[in-house]
């Protein structure tokens, strides 16, 4: 059984991006404890937790379960764009981005409450906690949430049908181009790693919760 | 920032010529190819430490992820050259390090999964491209944008879960890599909620037209990867 593979920097620049790394660390005013990522290890970049795959074959009836759960995510991302927009706290790109990042996690909504009909879950009840209030909470809010985006999705990749992989496929790539997007903005590098990580659905649900921004269902 | 710009990608076919590197795709689709793709399979399993046998894996799984390596030697290259000319300065010059460094591990990384099965490293022109930030910015932009596409048409068709989650788990890095190019060459990161995926077929008529590949690679290459520039 196949549970991780391992991607490392073999030649020369590894040293360069590890000192990348230290650098960007330095000017890091943002997001530190939140920030999801690969971690730097002596002699290149280990990547673990790619999900334990074939542990129950994908299914309709899976696909259904697992798409609700990227739905929760995306209720909770959209939400939390609609809140900091409506309070108009963020100038500038801040803005900027929150308003087409904002449009495009209520297209996600919307694309899988259709694609769920009558089995898609309810909505969350959310509380961001002062999360939009500030330009520095917000971003490592964003960054968080659209990390955890991408961890989530990936980790499913292998759970659901093809059918539905190709389906999600186009979500988890735009999920990227936010958390790149944000993370430019921070100042933090926007990949930071050769692969990205996966979360199991367990610990997407357990990051989820840590934020605090789930409200009682 | 313009929400309505059209990806370089688009562009690059303005470049046109060179064929090259199609023949460098369609390699790995001659018979030959797919007996050497069968060949590597065992090699292929061992790099992933996985315990499965052999028939696991189809052949059209290593021609698929030769397609992709093909995209990640073009990639490193570029990057690669663009270091070593040493042209860029600033943000655009960091991430010419960083994704270097990247994907030249994707590289490796595939080369070592597909052990003789992989596909020879093209030699490359980039005329240019890295010696000047705009060029090189727009053409990093095309590049992770197509990458983009080219792993999210090909992943829905990988058999092994295996190869499926490491194939996905770099495409989302590529997307991550496109976004980042696109801030710094001031178009916006995310045009679109949907990316759409490109066929094999799509993807290697745009490279084909880009006219950066010198020459086709005389023997499948075992050694250390060599950079240009």
């Amino acid at each position: 059984m196949v549970t991780t593979i391992t991607v490392s920097i073999l030649d020369s620049s590894s040293t360069a991006l590890e000192n990348e790394h230290r650098r960007m660390s330095r000017a890091r005013l943002l997001a530190q404890a939140l920030v999801a990522g690969g971690s730097v290890v002596a002699g290149g970049i280990a990547i673990g937790g790619l999900p334990g795959v074939a542990l129950g074959r994908s299914s309709p009836e899976q696909d259904v379960r697992v798409l609700n759960v990227l739905l929760l995510l995306e209720y909770v991302q959209a939400a939390f764009y609609a809140e900091a927009n409506k309070r108009g706290s963020l100038r500038g790109e801040l803005a900027d981005f929150s308003h087409t990042v904002g449009e495009h996690e209520n297209e996600h909504v919307v694309f899988l409450q259709k694609t769920l009909g009558s089995r898609a879950r309810a909505k969350p009840r959310v509380d961001f906690r002062g999360a939009t209030q500030s330009a520095q909470a917000f971003t490592t809010a964003a960054i968080a949430l659209e990390d955890l985006g991408v961890a989530a999705y990936n980790g499913q990749a292998t759970n659901v049908t093809r059918t539905t992989l190709a389906a999600a496929a186009t979500i988890v790539s735009v999920e990227a181009r936010h958390a790149a997007w944000i993370r430019d903005i921070a100042l933090l590098l926007p990949a930071v790693a050769p692969v990205d990580p996966s979360a199991t659905e367990a610990q997407m649900l357990q990051r989820l919760r840590k934020t605090g921004y789930l409200g009682s269902p | 920032m313009s929400r309505d710009e059209p990806s370089p990608a688009l562009e690059l076919t303005e470049l046109d010529a060179g064929g090259a590197l199609a023949e460098a795709f369609s390699r790995t689709r001659t018979r030959a190819g797919l007996l050497r793709a069968g060949a590597g399979v065992g090699a292929l399993l061992a790099a992933l430490g996985a315990a499965e046998p052999a028939d696991a894996f189809a052949a059209s799984d290593v021609d698929l992820l030769n397609f992709a390596l093909t995209l990640e030697y073009l990639q490193a290259a570029f990057y690669t050259e663009a270091e070593q000319v040493g042209a860029l300065r600033g943000r655009a010059r960091r991430a010419a390090r960083v994704l270097g460094a990247v994907e030249r591990a994707h590289v490796a990384a595939l080369r070592k999964a597909l052990g003789k099965a992989a596909v020879g490293r093209p030699r490359f022109n980039f005329q240019g491209t890295t010696e000047n930030e705009q060029k090189f910015l727009k053409t990093a932009v095309a590049f992770e944008d197509l990458a983009v596409a080219a792993y999210k048409g090909q992943a829905p068709m990988i058999k092994s879960d295996a190869l499926l989650a490491a194939a996905i788990s770099i495409h989302s890095v590529e997307a991550r890599h496109a976004a980042w190019m696109r801030h710094l060459f001031g178009i916006t990161p995310a045009a679109t909620a949907f990316d759409q995926a490109e066929s094999r077929p799509h993807i290697e008529r745009i490279v084909q037209s880009t006219h950066f590949v010198a020459a086709q690679p005389k023997t499948t290459g075992k050694g250390a990867p060599r950079y240009t520039g």
